[in-house]
């Protein structure tokens, strides 16, 4: 079978003396879907757009099957994108928006009539074909973003944040759409997105970039289970993981026992192969829904605001030493806001980072 | 009780606040208007009554083979200018929307700033450019022609000359409008069109063109209104000979009134040229909005 994966080697892209993209290699193998997340400006965009052609490589290779398309125009390269902002033009009707690289390619009617409907069968826009953009909701637009990438059979999808614009409830929506869409067409997709649950929920693989190098990749869960660093830790999972520091006060037959700085009554036993030595400064990673309410010992926690979704709800606090704290909750109403719990982290659920920020294990 | 209160503050605050221009517009525009239609029906000398002699004027007017020669004159002057100071000012937009920041400003501010001349002065510099004795551009007349060549003197020279220099005088307001239009075109179209393998020529005929065509039939329409009404560049530079070669109609116009005193007939000949700019501009702008819309 033939390989039409996309394969990144030594990347990088400055913007005059900004280096945004310092040094990226990925696999993304035929038909995965990949998710790029990261924090804002840090360069997703920049390295989907760069994959699209639409931006210069200032160095490496990128590889779509074994084709290498590095200095290739957008158009040779066999990808399309779907952009956040849908980029339909507004002068011509769906079926055109959807017909326009055909139409370019110079195909016969006859095939192009076909690509069309068949495009929007797919995507539930028969009836309106005849519409412009500017009569279409949101969601709708977006259909047409994505049956104009579809029309055009492309090895490679690339989309940009594809459903930030439109409100919660479609988003949900569009999210399964897309999910059945990369089952039916069993293409390569790389995706940005800012949401979390897009990305835990659509993604095969996960990629996580920041400061201009991939952090992390594997599968959504691999990454929630196994953070390889502190930052990856932090941005997996919501609400986000907690973190206390602590320093290193024994070492055990298999771990060490970690006591908080700046509360030396509280300290944990924590399973370690590669042990910090005795006095070392760590973080201690809990995330909130490992976190226990106990009537023994624990963390106290001084809550001031409950964040109640109905399943679940997350109590903010803080503890002595005023470090922020989130613990979840799940079924019954607690009321708790305005009083002092302690809870407990689940035992092998404490992640441990040394002071750079990598994982300990 | 108190809502037609409230409506009549607001009615007494919206006049006040229209009256300023009202009264200018009715002084200024509204009362000439008037008094020119009601003049053209006259045999009036430029200042002073005349005597009411119904359509006469007007009569006189379509044997006139003066006015059919002007307006004539009038005709080939807006197809050497109104066509192609559109087609330039697009090619000069299209090449400043490609440049960045202060470059962009600064280039667009050399081709702006003719439009802020007067036309006195533009009419000036292009009289001694074009000197038939000393004129520093006679060398490129004569190195294309075999000789110099008195342009504002020469039959055959003259309009496309007067052509020459208003485009020259008036293009970088076209530029201004186009560029505004260009920069209303998402970038992001550019890049989904090249994703869709456009060429650039088919980036141009198949997205700027189209989604520009708005701002291109402003830009035609104000331009044929706009030389229709020739009247300054002709009387400076050639006074509209030679052998009535560039007369056109406000021309005439201006000679029966203030040369001939012909206070009535002048106001006939502006009453026709009038109507004739108001059907001609609202039919191309009806024209230009079909084609648009196919
Ligand atoms: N054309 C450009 N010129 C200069 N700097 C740029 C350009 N495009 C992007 N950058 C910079 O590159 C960095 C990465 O931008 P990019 O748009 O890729 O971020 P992002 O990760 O997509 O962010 P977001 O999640 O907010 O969309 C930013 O710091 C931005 O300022
Ligand atoms: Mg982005």
């Amino acid at each position: 079978m033939k390989d039409a994966g996309v394969h990144l080697r030594g990347i990088k892209k400055s913007f005059g003396a900004i280096d945004v993209i310092r040094g990226v290699d990925m696999d993304i193998q035929r038909g995965q879907f990949a998710v790029f997340v990261g924090p804002s400006g840090c360069g997703k965009s920049t390295l989907l757009r760069m994959i699209a052609g639409l931006e210069d490589t200032s160095d490496g290779q990128i590889a779509i099957g074994d084709r290498d398309v590095t200095h290739e125009d957008p158009a040779d390269r066999g990808v399309a994108m779907v952009f956040q902002s849908y980029a339909l033009y507004p002068h011509l009707s769906v079926y055109e928006n959807m017909a326009f690289s055909l139409r370019l390619a110079k195909r016969p009617k006859a095939e192009v009539d076909e690509k069309v409907r068949e495009a929007a069968g797919i995507l539930q826009l028969v009836e309106h074909l005849d519409k412009k953009p500017a009569q279409l909701s949101g969601g709708q637009r977006q259909r047409v973003a994505i049956g104009r990438a579809i029309v055009r059979a492309p090895e490679v999808f690339l989309f940009d944040e594809p459903l930030s614009n439109l409100d919660a409830e479609l988003r949900v929506q569009m999210r399964l759409e897309l999910a059945r869409l990369h089952k039916a067409l069993g293409a390569t997709m790389i995706y940005v997105t800012h949401d979390q649950v897009e990305a835990m929920t659509l993604a095969d693989t996960i990629f996580v970039l920041q400061g201009g190098y991939v952090q992390q990749s594997g599968a959504p869960l691999d990454l929630y289970d196994d953070p390889s660093n502190r930052f990856v830790a932090g941005f997996i999972g919501s609400p986000s993981m907690n973190f206390l520091d602590a320093t290193v006060s024994g070492h055990g037959d298999n771990g060490v026992t970690a006591t908080l700085t700046g509360q030396p009554d509280i300290s944990f036993d924590i399973p370690l192969v590669d042990k910090p030595a005795h006095g070392a400064r760590i973080a201690l990673g809990m995330r909130p829904e490992h976190l226990q309410v106990t009537e023994g010992q624990g963390l106290r926690v001084t809550v001031d605001v409950a964040e109640e979704l109905g399943g679940v709800s997350y109590q903010h606090g803080t503890l002595d030493g005023g470090e922020p704290v989130i613990f979840q909750q799940t079924g019954a109403r607690h009321g708790m806001h305005g009083t002092i719990q302690t809870v407990t982290p689940d035992p092998g659920r404490i992640f441990v980072f040394d002071a750079e920020g990598d994982r300990i294990r | 009780m108190s809502i037609p209160k409230r409506r009549r503050r607001e009615l007494r605050a919206s006049f006040l606040m229209t009256a300023p221009f009202l009264f200018i517009f009715i002084v200024f525009f509204l009362y000439p208007t008037f008094s020119v239609i009601a003049l053209s029906f006259t045999d009036a000398p430029l200042i002073g009554e005349g005597q009411w002699i119904g359509l006469d004027n007007y009569a006189k007017l379509l044997n006139d083979r003066l006015f059919y020669t002007s307006l004539w004159n009038n005709l080939y002057f807006v197809l050497l200018t109104v066509i192609p100071t559109t087609v330039i000012a697009l090619l000069i937009a299209l090449a400043v929307s490609r440049l960045k920041g202060r470059m962009q400003a600064l280039v667009l501010t050399l081709f702006f700033l003719p439009y802020v001349l007067p036309v006195s002065v533009v009419t000036m510099i292009w009289a001694w450019m074009l000197d038939f004795q000393f004129g520093i551009l006679q060398p490129l007349i004569a190195a294309i022609t075999g000789k110099p060549v008195p342009v504002f003197k020469n039959p055959y020279w003259v309009m496309p000359m007067i052509a020459v220099v208003t485009i020259w005088w008036t293009n970088g307001f076209n530029v201004l409008l186009l560029i505004a239009g260009l920069r209303n075109i998402p970038p992001d179209l550019y890049e989904a069109a090249a994703l869709d393998g456009a060429t650039p020529w088919q980036r141009f005929w198949r997205v700027t063109w189209p989604l520009l065509w708005p701002i291109t039939a402003l830009v035609l329409t104000l331009q044929l209104i706009l030389q229709l009404k020739l009247f300054d560049q002709v009387y400076l530079l050639s006074n509209g000979g030679p052998f009535n070669q560039s007369y056109v109609v406000l021309m005439q116009m201006y000679r029966e009134a203030f040369q001939l005193n012909n206070g009535g007939y002048a106001s006939a000949i502006a009453m026709v040229l009038f109507l004739f700019i108001v059907i001609v501009s609202v039919l191309q702008f009806q024209l230009l909005r079909i084609g648009g819309r196919k």
